[in-house]
């Protein structure tokens, strides 16, 4: 009787613990399936939504140039405000635009500095590491607000091929 | 022998404890870096800035050419030898000069409002068609209007890429037109 007593006390230490093994092996396999493992990563908030597309490339590393709703990011920093005007053709309704007194004709003056900077600096770069696979290829990554009217991504290529990025990949999301 | 047999018993239960620990360590950390969206990116390349280009021995068949005009009409293809209309209107070709010229695929509401409103199913059956006459050709120009959103540009660029109806090589959709060069747009 004093055997038996003790036995169930040693078996009620025991933690049910399987189940839960079960589980998180479950949501471990998981996460691990859609890790992060690419360079590129966005930022996601509401001024910024990108476009979904079938495309399959997969992104690359380069500089990135981010055109929200509101403002313009080279590589994460901002480098300049984004306005609305009245649309001309249709009256009352706003469009988004690059402020006139930011631009030289098409280009974006504070953009193309920045830009040239970074193109400088990936020329010092490829250089240095003097392998073909670094060097300067003019690649440059554009993440843009799926609303954002063609005249501002215009001149955002317009000035990004000023300042010698010719090689343009636009990010989007990818529909399965 | 009885003693021992119920020795093996009770020692059976593992102890969990430690990987019961790095999984719970795991699960945060890789929450934390999941990927829950999948990123992709369209290829485009300036037409006029950049190194130049080696110049390419004259082709027996003269290049397409194949522009697609987006404006808030709808979508315009053009060749190098005119505006390409409906094949209905083929023999008519040529002769629509004067005034605005229509839209080879219209929207299905004019002005176009939404991304929604246009024709990309009629527009990558059209190209599909043109594919067949130009097979080794690669090339599309997109001209947008100032005023059509990005959506618009980029779901276009998708209906020129590929034809899911159809099947290509390897059994993967028919690939039609994958370089795409953006050019500067009506105004």
């Amino acid at each position: 009787m004093a055997l038996k007593k003790k036995k169930r006390v040693q078996k009620r230490e025991e933690l049910a613990i399987t189940s839960m093994m079960d589980m998180m092996t479950i949501i471990l396999v998981f996460l691990l399936k859609s890790y992060a493992s690419t360079e590129v990563t966005v930022t996601p908030s509401g001024d910024m939504q990108l476009p979904t597309s079938t495309a399959k490339k997969a992104p690359e590393l380069a500089v990135q140039l981010m055109v929200s709703k509101t403002e313009i990011l080279v590589d994460g920093v901002p480098v300049l405000n984004l306005t609305t005007v009245q649309d001309e053709e249709n009256p009352g309704q706003m469009m988004i635009a690059v402020p006139e007194d930011e631009k030289k004709g098409q280009m974006i003056t504070d953009l193309y500095d920045r830009l040239l900077d970074k193109a400088e600096q990936a020329k010092a770069l490829g250089e240095a590491s003097g392998s073909e696979q670094h060097a300067f290829k003019g690649r440059i990554l554009l993440q843009c607000d799926q609303t954002l009217p063609f005249t501002v991504i215009r001149e955002v290529m317009y000035t990004a091929g000023q300042a010698q990025f010719s090689e343009f990949k636009f990010v989007v999301y990818k529909t399965e | 022998m009885a003693g021992k047999g119920r020795r093996t018993a009770e020692e059976a239960p593992l102890d969990l404890v430690p990987i019961m620990n790095l999984v719970t360590i795991l699960i945060p950390f890789l929450l934390m870096s999941a990927q829950f969206v999948t990123l992709a990116v369209i290829d485009s390349t300036l037409p006029a800035i950049g190194p130049p280009q080696e110049v390419q021995e004259e082709p027996d068949e003269p290049p397409l050419m194949l522009s697609i005009a987006v404006t808030d009409q709808g979508f315009t293809v053009l060749g190098d030898n005119g505006v390409v209309t409906g094949e209905a209107e083929e023999g008519a070709e040529g002769e629509e000069a004067e005034g605005d010229p229509e839209p080879t695929i219209p929207c299905a509401e004019r002005p176009c409002t939404s991304a929604e409103s246009y024709d990309y199913e009629e527009l990558t059956r059209m190209l599909s068609l043109i594919k067949d006459e130009y097979p080794d050709d690669q090339n599309v120009i997109l001209v947008p209007e100032g005023r059509i959103q990005y959506e618009v540009i980029v779901r276009t660029m998708d209906s020129t890429r590929e034809d899911k109806t159809q099947k290509g090589e390897d059994d993967s959709s028919r690939e039609l037109f994958p370089f795409v060069v953006i050019a500067g747009g009506a105004q």
